[in-house]
């Protein structure tokens, strides 16, 4: 493959990437504050993450979720990101490493 | 945009370098692997930036390469990206454009939840956007680099660490908005959807379905609270 097409078609992806992540914000620069639109982006991130999470811990398997779950609690009780992070970790691999 | 909030989103997203490097160690093994040169891996990571549409383009690969069908498959995977440009516009909408759309050059998953979990807790601030970022993309494209420095093998906790850390990164951040909720309904939603959607449909798509539903569910409450 000729290496000036890979860089076009790179340059030409990477320009749809960007359109994605600029795109909606441009666009929402017409958006009433106290429209319906406008209220569901509020609402939206907490009902994103639990998403995001359960996403997740489907495609980590069960030391996933033993992961995410030591990490949530670890979080809830210490409010501490890295303790968390560390827990859960900690957590993920031990499960990992007896065979989950 | 303040440095603060700069420095404060760099420091809460730290550990990303370490999962981000991870995954871009992975990816750049799988770019070395299909032949690809060490400047056009490192140059596909930072200009695409986004993991889902790499990987699927990645299995699109082949001789000419499908550039139409890459576009649409770059444009699916990243549509969720304008749901959160547009819950951006409503936090930084007050600042110029011109400050702005340059740091959405970086915007990912990760960072714009954590952008928004900051936001509740100290207030709207882009200068944590592009400081929560910074990392996740160094990290990306570090590790995407660092495939072909080193003779390197992605296995064992540095795999596991790629996969999870997002995940419990993003759980860390619920019980900040656990005191925003008025019932669980729906989050309970949000996470059914998005089991049987990433279960029985398109992964890709649980986070945007699952939430978007879960979200609908909180409109029909009486108040925003």
């Amino acid at each position: 493959m000729h290496d000036l097409q890979l860089l076009g078609v790179i340059c030409i992806l990477g320009v749809t990437c960007y359109a994605m992540r600029a795109g909606g914000y441009v666009l929402a620069a017409s958006m009433r504050d106290d429209g319906i639109a406008a209220r569901f982006l509020r609402l939206a991130p907490g009902n994103l993450f639990i998403a995001f999470i359960v996403g997740g811990c489907l495609s980590g398997g069960p030391a996933g979720l033993v992961g995410t779950v030591v990490a949530l609690v670890t979080m809830a009780i210490t409010a501490r990101e890295w303790a968390a992070l560390g827990a859960g970790f900690g957590a993920a691999l031990a499960a990992s490493t007896i065979g989950w | 945009m303040t440095t603060a909030g700069f420095r404060r989103g760099l420091v809460a997203a730290l550990p990303f370098l370490l999962s981000n490097g991870a995954a871009g160690l992975v990816m750049g093994l799988t770019y070395k692997g299909l032949g690809l040169g060490a400047a056009h891996a490192i140059l596909f990571s930072l200009l695409v930036y986004s993991a889902t549409a790499q990987a699927i383009t990645l299995s699109m690969w082949a001789s000419p390469l499908p550039i139409v069908a890459m576009v649409v498959a770059c444009i699916a995977t990243n549509s969720r990206y304008l749901l959160m440009g547009a819950h951006l516009r409503q936090l930084f909408g007050g600042l110029a454009p011109r400050k702005m759309l340059p740091s959405l050059f970086l915007l990912a998953d990760a960072s714009w939840l954590m952008t928004s979990s900051d936001a509740d807790r100290n207030g709207p601030d882009a200068g944590y956007l592009l400081g929560s970022s910074t990392p996740m993309a160094v990290g990306w494209v570090g590790g995407t680099a660092l495939a072909y420095a080193a003779p390197l093998a992605a296995n064992g906790p540095l795999r596991l660490a790629a996969a999870l850390l997002p995940t419990m990164f993003i759980a860390t951040l619920l019980p900040s908005q656990w005191k925003n909720m008025r019932s669980p309904w729906p989050w309970l939603t949000s996470a059914v959807i998005a089991l049987l959607v990433a279960r029985f449909g398109d992964p890709g798509w649980s986070m945007l379905i699952g939430g978007g539903c879960g979200t609908l569910v909180s409109m029909m409450e009486p108040s925003d609270a």
